[in-house]
């Protein structure tokens, strides 16, 4: 059987695309979702590394499982909607809390989804069912917009600024050191489940990111891996510190 | 009485006009598995063509409860508003409404008016005309094609069966066809509606007109409210309302939904079910389609008791602490289910908590490669405390066989899904998945009875444990009844049968029905409920043979159609409080997140 090295954390409010994110990546496709009940476990396989991604289920309903997803994360997700500002301030005021019970190295992401609906660049893509222009999707460049489309783009409500700015206000809430963590231009993506854009990005960066506590735990032999889920409650001392 | 009960019956006969009737309401509750031909003989055949209807057997008076006073049920052309005092459940009493019926005989049709005609007041606050559609449409999800109706439209109003939840405070929660929003005004219409009837100690009922029903029901501090065309019985709609309710409380529990309530009595219940709507309207669909809510029972795949059994002892052999319900379902019906034993002990998984279950299960199915984890209540075995479920299917990418384990530990999801791999790789050395794959609904020609075309059979007398698990079989809807027009219509029929089967006034026990283009026969005795189509040609002689060779061939199938002794397991010495230990150390105090 296979057992997972690391586990990585999608969360975010309702509808903000998380299902479709994870859905993109594993499937290379785009379809329709339904509103996730709970969470869905998924086993990744990436090279030689198997990796376990949670995507979690954004209705206000299910927050009490919040803290049990992320017990030993090595890697979350907080993932809003570009064209709506009170998405991403819920990841402020709902979702931060629940990753106290992340691992004390957990990496941080924001991610904007739904970039589509608000840059040109990010629309380009759409005509390919599947599968995606390699030259768009191995450029992940800023969304700058060029030459406007036929169909009409919304309002972007939520810069790129206020992303970061959140990141920076995540590693003050964590204890974090600025320049000890990785740095916030990296960790901010801006992303399209529908067009895919920026997605493979986004996983393969984190992929790469986490590969050394894969490689720690796997060192630290397999005794932690098997118990992958219920060492660290014990060593979170990071977490809650400072307000 | 008698008088009362006859006008009552004719009242009905001629309602439902084309057919003609011949009933039969037995008098004494005893045993009724001698011959069927006895039953029938018995009743006055009185079948001219047209609209004609007669009442037999009036004896059956004696059964209906001393204070029950039949339903004022006269379909006269003016709306009639009935109401009941304060005690749920007991049947409408005359005095009762006569109290009432003075006063609001005029909102009785304006609520009807409102509901059944247009909606002018509605015409302003449309879906169109809400202000920020960008926050909107991120607050309250895809709105799926219903969710966009027009509620103002002819086509609205057309559906044939409405279905409202509101909280008491008249804040719309959920509305089957049109956004909630949309149709605030009209769901504050009903609200002052039933809160005007409270106010004099009564409780609103239903109210009739010459196309609607409208049955209310209010449970704790949610108003449910079903508007229908369907011809369906009043306590027909009601359990239908009750399925609705327990959906909600499925997800919620009842403890916190009262909670809520008492916190803060114009809460948005939205908040917390939004993205459930979809959850509610696939089980509003089931309950017109699939018969297991009418019956309240549930559906198994016939299988050969071999294949059952093992599958059975693969699942009791794949546990861990604090798991309690083990269940595996292919193509929506059951194929086994297996149970803790200390935890169950005396009470049972209800067929309408497993309702609850397969449609939550069909409505979360879209990403079927995860292994899925949710909270989830069962309402009809503890409406206030959560299990934990695991889903998965088990042979991706078809995604029909598919595992349910049922734990009572938040954090068990690892221990629960490495049972999942247990259970995986057994089936696997046996090959099960393809044996299951082969399994699949008969035919009615499998019974070898010519002129039957449909049936559904519910028994109550499978020995043992089957007690536990209610359940029925019925073979697949063929030609004619292979289009969804002629489907619906068949279920139809059967559900006003049912009704007359349960009338809460006049119960009967068999009723033959010559229909235009069925012939329907409704039994139901101490040891079964049976609901029979034949071609419209059959005899009644045939009719009665055919029922025989068909009680004979269920018997012989038993084995294959039922589950007949669903197993259970132990998965530790002292379950309930103590296991927890065993589960986990880090005890998770952050109960289920609901505002308090
Ligand atoms: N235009 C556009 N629509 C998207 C994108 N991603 C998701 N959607 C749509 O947004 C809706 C919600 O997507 P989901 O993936 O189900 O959202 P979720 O975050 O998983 O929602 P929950 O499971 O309820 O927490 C669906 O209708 C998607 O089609 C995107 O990149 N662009
Ligand atoms: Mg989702």
């Amino acid at each position: 059987m296979r057992k997972p090295d690391v586990k990585v954390v999608i969360l975010g409010d309702m509808n903000v695309g998380k299902t479709s994110l994870l859905h993109r990546y594993t499937e290379r496709r785009f379809k329709d979702t339904i509103s996730t009940v709970g969470g869905a476990f998924f086993l990744k396989q990436w090279g030689p590394y198997n990796i376990s991604i949670w995507d979690t289920a954004g209705r206000e309903q299910f927050h009490g499982l919040g803290s049990m997803y992320c017990r030993g994360a090595s890697a979350v997700i907080l993932t809003y909607d570009v064209t709506n500002w009170q998405s991403l301030s819920e990841l402020e005021q709902r979702f931060l809390s629940l990753t106290d019970t992340a691992h004390p190295d957990c990496i941080y992401a924001i991610v904007g989804n739904k970039a589509d609906l608000t840059d040109a660049c990010a629309h380009l893509v759409e005509m390919d069912d599947g599968h995606m222009s390699e030259d768009i999707q191995d450029t992940p460049h800023h969304p700058a917009s060029t030459t406007s489309t036929s169909s009409v783009l919304l309002h972007k409500q939520v810069d790129r600024m206020d992303a970061l700015a959140l990141y920076w206000r995540i590693l003050r809430y964590k204890g974090l050191e600025e320049n000890a963590s990785p740095a916030a231009e990296r960790m901010c993506f801006e992303t399209s489940a529908k067009t895919g854009y920026n997605v493979d990005f986004l996983f393969e960066t984190l992929f790469e990111m986490v590969l050394p506590s894969i490689l720690k735990k796997r060192n630290e032999g397999d005794a932690s891996t098997v118990d992958l889920e219920h060492s660290t409650e014990t060593k979170r001392t990071k977490a809650g510190c400072c307000r | 009485m008698d008088l009362d009960v006859q006008e009552n019956g004719k009242a009905e006969e001629v309602r439902s006009s084309e057919a003609s009737f011949v009933t039969c309401a037995e008098t004494e509750c005893g045993e009724f598995g001698s011959s069927l031909t006895n039953h029938i003989s018995s009743v006055e055949t009185v079948s001219q063509e047209g609209v004609s209807a007669e009442l037999c057997g009036l004896e059956g008076s004696a059964e209906i409860p001393g204070n029950a006073s039949p339903a004022t049920v006269q379909e006269t052309a003016a709306s009639h508003l009935e109401s009941a005092g304060g005690a749920d459940g007991h049947p409408e009493s005359v005095s009762d409404s006569a109290s009432v019926e003075d006063a609001p005989d005029d909102s009785g049709e304006f609520v009807v008016t409102v509901l059944a005609r247009g909606k002018l007041e509605e015409q302003g606050v449309g879906v169109k005309g809400s202000s920020s559609p960008l926050a909107e449409a991120a607050a309250q999800g895809v709105p799926s094609s219903h969710r966009d109706e027009d509620v103002t439209s002819e086509s609205w109003r057309q559906h044939r069966k409405h279905v409202f939840v509101l909280s008491e405070a008249g804040k719309p929660i959920y509305s089957r066809y049109g956004s909630e929003e949309a149709l605030s005004s009209t769901m504050g219409v009903m609200m002052a509606l039933v809160s005007f009837v409270q106010s004099g100690d009564n409780i609103i009922r239903s109210v009739y007109s010459d196309e609607h029903r409208v049955v209310f029901m209010q449970q704790g501090p949610l108003v449910l409210v079903s508007v229908s065309t369907s011809r369906q019985s009043e306590q027909q709609l009601r359990s239908e309302l009750l399925y609705v309710y327990n959906q909600i409380v499925s997800m919620l529990t009842q403890a916190s939904i009262t909670r809520i309530f008492e916190h803060k009595k114009n809460y948005d219940l939205r908040r917390l079910l939004a993205g459930s709507e979809k959850i509610l309207d696939g089980l509003l669909d089931l309950v017109d389609s699939d018969p297991s809510f009418l019956l309240s029972a549930v559906h198994c795949l016939p299988l050969s008791s071999s294949l059952r059994d093992s599958l059975s002892q693969i699942l009791q052999k794949a546990i861990t602490p604090n798991l309690v319900f083990s269940i595996l379902i292919a193509k929506n019906q059951l194929l086994t289910i297996v149970q803790e034993k200390m935890v169950i002990d005396d009470a049972r998984l209800d067929p309408a908590d497993l309702h609850l279950l397969l449609n939550l299960i069909g409505a979360s199915s879209a990403f079927q490669a995860g292994e899925i984890w949710t909270p989830i209540c069962l309402p009809s075995f503890n409406p206030d405390c959560y299990f934990y479920a695991y889903i998965s299917y088990l042979d991706p990418p078809d995604c029909t066989v598919c595992l349910l384990l049922l734990s009572t530990d938040k954090e068990a999801f690892y221990a629960v899904a490495e049972c999942k791999r247990k259970i995986e790789e057994a089936m696997q050395a046996q090959n099960a998945l393809s044996a299951i794959a082969k399994a699949q609904s008969y035919s009615v020609s499998q019974v070898g009875v010519s002129d039957l075309r449909h049936f559904m059979y519910k028994p109550f007398d499978v020995p043992d444990n089957h007690r536990q698990l209610t359940q029925f079989t019925s073979p697949e809807m063929e030609a004619p009844y292979s289009t969804g027009d002629e489907r619906m219509r068949l279920l139809d029929l059967y559900r006003d049968m049912h009704s007359r089967i349960h009338s809460p006034s006049r119960p009967l026990k068999l009723i033959y029905h010559v229909a235009e283009r069925e012939t329907l026969l409704a039994w139901v005795t101490s040891k079964f409920e049976l609901y029979t189509c034949f071609s419209p040609l059959v005899t009644k002689v045939c009719a009665i043979n055919a029922i025989t060779k068909l009680l004979r061939w269920i018997k012989k199938e038993e084995d294959r159609l039922f589950i007949r002794y669903p197993p259970k397991y132990s998965t530790t010495p002292n379950p309930s409080k103590s296991s927890r230990k065993g589960g986990s150390d880090q005890q998770d105090t952050t109960d289920n997140g609901y505002p308090s």
